[in-house]
């Protein structure tokens, strides 16, 4: 390990002497003439960040850093003028001027040290979603990029999808008359596919060697120390409690992400949840098998309270009895019921989004487009930001928004951690009222040495 | 040579029942198969261990004549207990060499074995209890329910809540009108968790590779009965056969004959016309993890149509506003919600409601014990509450049906449709290859 630390940062520090000369004319705050390219740089670059990447080359992409040579190798490969680097501290230090933003795609448990370091330095920041990894930390972040002003966007690429504003137009419209409830689900943790399949299981007790690639300690970051494990790295955190949020800290930012948008939702009075788990050494280490959360959001202007229902697991909402035989619930999606009618859609910001049954959905009248769309739709998502940071006005899912739903999914992850407990939600103090256990989950002690 | 061993300590054993309690065979006392109240039964146990030995302590008031069951290490306590009683491995040899000296059978063994065992004993006019569910698959529930009604037998499930006041007072309160119309009712269990930080019995495992020796004195070949073959493993029992398709019914089979008989009489359900469910990836071998089935009841007379929700394996409904703070939301309930109000099992919620309301008028008699129920049946009393024919075939059968909805096989199709139910033709009449699950196909050897 040593030695591939010592081996990666000797070679970034070469490429990074060499191009920080070259790159060195970001003036912070500076306007963009049109034709001008944004200096970006990227950290955790071999699973999401490469995606969000390959949606920046119209950019310049100025420098890379990951952990593990092997999972960001690909990457780094691919822009073979970008310096690389193994500590986004180091990056950030040699960089200096040359960045103007930056895309920060690593497991969620380091989400908000690194974006809290960038936003301080005044870059701005595409971090993927759920925004953080505890509430405090996302509340934190969001205040932080409001006072630097930096522009921001969370990777809910679906929040800038066409289908959540034509969404947002109908609810407006009144479609379906007044909200009361809406029915959220994932299939996760079992989805099937590699990268949404989670562990459920005990700490591993085994203590394979570190491959040469990876620096373990700077993966670990502000957890606390535990020994390697390959079921960690890459993915698999997602199902671990310290280091991801779950299929709902996953996937809710996708799935809730209408809903919580066109409802106006804001902060929930209460939150509820039932989970399979049920061994406690289990119980303790990875998220369960299935949960059900639900959440009481209050009345909102003249909007109605609403309950909302998260399933996952494969576990489903009772099937809509207005949902015609024949039609699938989609594996990831949600249901907003209202009083003049139902509205189905499916992940990723309401996608597929449909009034049901089909017959109401051909009868409806729809109103004319009223909010403007981002360029691309979701594939546009990393560009809109590229965008706001040029001319200045916010991105779709600045942190602004994204810190809220954020703050509003990683209170059901909480739930499912202090199950089978009604826990009530003073939002302004970061305190559930009813539950002192759940202080020390909303804002985690950091290892020795890590700070937001 | 072993059988003969036992053999012969068997006939011993029914020379000493004989001395010590002048055993009358039915016989000799004529009539319709009926032992006269003040006579004793003679009653056999297909199943001696687990909840076996638990049922026929009950039954002490009456002769325990013979037992039979297929792992001795279990049934020794009640081989013990009850030396008198003549001892079988296989309930079919038991029921040929005891034929004229039983009057009864208690049937207490795996979930995949009560419908070939119960048959067997009504086709030979023996009185039958057996343990809830009655059956493994629906269309046994149904076949044995007929018979027992042909037969004449005094029969009786297994889910002693039935003879209890809180079933008496849920009909009661709800008749009187109390809450109004019920349109929805949620029941839940924790099983297979017990709790929330242990489980019962694994759901949602796969099949065990290793095949251990079988123990001395397990048989088997008898145990797996109707299932098809597969190599012992301690995995499947004692016990744990609950949680696999080929033996159990999972946690609704087990519980759901319990939690939902009330409900079915308090709302006087009969078949629904739909389920549909949703659970935890399930395999071939296991029931889920965790689920949710939703049934769909017409209108009965007056009686609104009913939307009827089961969750098991650590789920449940949302607590109720009107359930007090600081009150538990148990891991296992029964929620009314009707039109004038909300029922937790048998009381109004809150309290307050519970406490301004009272008593229900009475309008059901009261049960000298779900047990007792079923001796003075036999006897030539009044059916048991939970006779098959009456009450407990129909029940088990809807319980039953849920299971149907979580098929693997079906999983696809059911995220696409609600099964919907013909229950006087017993068929799913939107998804024919559901009905392939309606009746196992049993092992060659072994019939209904």
């Amino acid at each position: 390990m040593t030695e591939s630390k010592g081996s990666i940062t000797r070679r970034a520090f070469v490429r990074g002497a060499a191009g920080a000369i070259a790159g060195a004319t970001f003036v912070p705050g500076r306007a963009f003439g049109a034709n001008e390219r944004l200096n970006i740089a990227a950290i955790g670059v071999g699973g999401m960040g490469a995606a969000n990447l390959n949606a920046c080359t119209a950019e310049n992409i100025v420098a890379l850093c990951d952990v593990d040579s092997d999972y960001g190798g690909r990457t780094f490969k691919k822009f073979p003028q970008a310096r690389t680097y193994l500590d986004y501290r180091d990056m950030l230090d040699k960089e200096g001027k040359n960045i103007d933003a930056v895309i920060i795609a690593t497991p969620d448990h380091t989400h908000a040290t690194i974006g809290m370091e960038c936003i301080r330095r005044g870059k701005h920041v595409y971090l993927q979603k759920p925004l953080a990894h505890s509430i405090y930390e996302v509340r934190t972040l969001t205040e932080a990029a409001r006072k630097q002003g930096v522009q921001t966007q969370m990777g809910n690429q679906g929040h800038s999808s066409d289908a959540i504003r034509m969404l947002y137009e109908w609810i407006q419209d009144g479609a379906i008359g007044p909200v009361r409830e809406v029915y959220a689900w994932s299939d996760r943790p079992v989805g099937g596919d590699p990268w949404s399949d989670f562990p459920i299981m005990a700490r591993p007790k085994e203590t394979p060697a570190v491959p040469k690639s990876l620096d373990w300690d700077r993966w670990l970051g502000p957890v606390a120390y535990r020994p390697y494990h390959p079921i960690y790295h890459p993915m698999s955190w997602r199902g671990f409690w310290d280091f991801g949020t779950g299929a709902l800290g996953d996937m809710g930012c996708h799935i809730l992400d209408p809903a919580f948008w066109v409802l106006n939702l804001g902060h929930p009075e209460r939150v509820e949840a039932v989970t399979t788990h049920y061994q406690p050494e289990v119980a303790a280490e990875t998220y369960p098998r299935a949960s059900v959360v639900r959440y009481e959001f209050p009345a909102r202007g003249a909007m109605p309270p609403v309950k909302l229902t998260w399933f996952d697991g494969r576990l489903l909402p009772p099937r809509p009895k207005a949902l015609e035989p024949g039609r699938r619930l989609p594996g990831n999606g949600a249901l907003l019921v209202g009083d003049k009618g139902t509205i189905m859609h499916g992940s990723h910001g309401a996608g597929g989004v449909r009034i049901i049954p089909e017959t109401q959905m051909k009868a409806y009248d729809r109103p004319a487009k009223s909010l403007p769309r981002v360029k691309d739709g979701s594939g546009g998502h990393e560009r809109d930001w590229v965008r706001a940071c040029k001319d200045g006005k916010p991105a779709s899912s600045s942190f602004e928004y994204g810190g809220p739903l954020t703050e509003m999914v990683l209170l059901g992850v909480l739930a499912m951690r202090l199950k089978d407990a009604t826990l009530e939600w003073d939002p302004v103090n970061m305190k559930v009222t009813n539950n002192d256990e759940a202080d020390k989950y909303i804002r985690p002690v950091f290892r020795d040495g890590w700070t937001l | 040579m072993k059988d003969r061993t036992l053999s012969r300590r068997d006939f011993m054993g029914a020379a000493a029942a004989i001395g010590a309690f002048t055993v009358v065979p039915r016989h000799v006392l004529g009539g319709a198969g009926h032992t006269a109240p003040s006579e004793k039964l003679n009653i056999a146990g297909i199943g001696a261990g687990g909840q076996a030995a638990s049922d026929l302590r009950h039954m002490e008031s009456e002769n325990i004549v013979a037992l039979c069951d297929v792992d001795w290490r279990r049934a020794r306590g009640m081989f013990n207990r009850h030396p008198e009683a003549r001892k079988y491995r296989d309930f079919r040899e038991m029921l040929d060499k005891e034929d004229d000296k039983i009057d009864a059978v208690v049937v207490a063994i795996p979930d995949h074995m009560h419908a070939a065992a119960s048959m067997a004993a009504i086709k030979r006019g023996k009185h039958v209890y057996c343990e809830k569910p009655l059956t493994h698959d629906v269309s046994e529930a149904r076949v044995l329910a007929e018979a027992a009604r042909k037969a004449g037998v005094a029969t009786q499930m297994g889910n002693q809540g039935q003879a209890s006041e809180g079933t008496r007072l849920m009909c009661e309160t709800i008749w009187d009108g109390a809450i109004g119309q019920v349109r929805e009712v949620h029941v839940w269990t924790d099983r297979p968790l017990r709790g929330i930080n242990d489980v019962y019995w694994p759901q949602g495992v796969g099949r065990p590779a290793e095949t251990p020796a079988v123990p001395d004195e397990v048989a088997w070949d008898l145990w797996l009965g109707t299932a098809p073959e597969r190599p012992y493993h301690p995995d499947y029992m004692p016990f744990k056969w609950r949680g696999w398709w080929d033996f159990g019914t999972g946690a609704l089979g087990d519980i759901g004959c319990h939690s939902m008989d009330p409900i079915f009489r308090a709302l006087k359900l009969g078949h629904p016309t739909s389920v549909e469910a949703c659970c935890t990836l399930v395999n071939d071998e296991s029931y889920p993890v965790a689920s949710r089935v939703t049934y769909e009841f017409p209108a009965r007379g007056a009686m609104a149509p009913v939307t009827l929700h089961w969750y098991d394996g650590g789920m449940k409904p949302p607590r109720p506003k009107e359930l007090e703070d600081g009150r538990a939301w148990d891991t296992n309930g029964t929620l009314f919600v009707g039109d004038d109000g909300k029922m937790l099992g048998n009381r109004l919620i809150p309290e307050s409601r519970q406490t301004k309301y009272g008593k229900p008028p009475q309008q059901i008699e009261r049960s000298p014990g779900h047990y007792v129920e079923w001796i003075q049946a036999c006897k030539g009393g009044k059916p048991a509450g939970s006779n098959f024919p009456d009450h407990a075939g129909l029940l088990a059968q809807v319980v039953l049906l849920g299971n149907l909805a979580l098929r693997p096989a079906l999983k696809e199709k059911v995220t696409r449709t609600r099964l919907m139910w013909d229950g006087d033709a017993m068929k799913v009449t939107n998804m024919p290859e559901a009905n392939q699950f309606l009746q196992r196909t049993y092992r060659k050897g072994w019939t209904l």
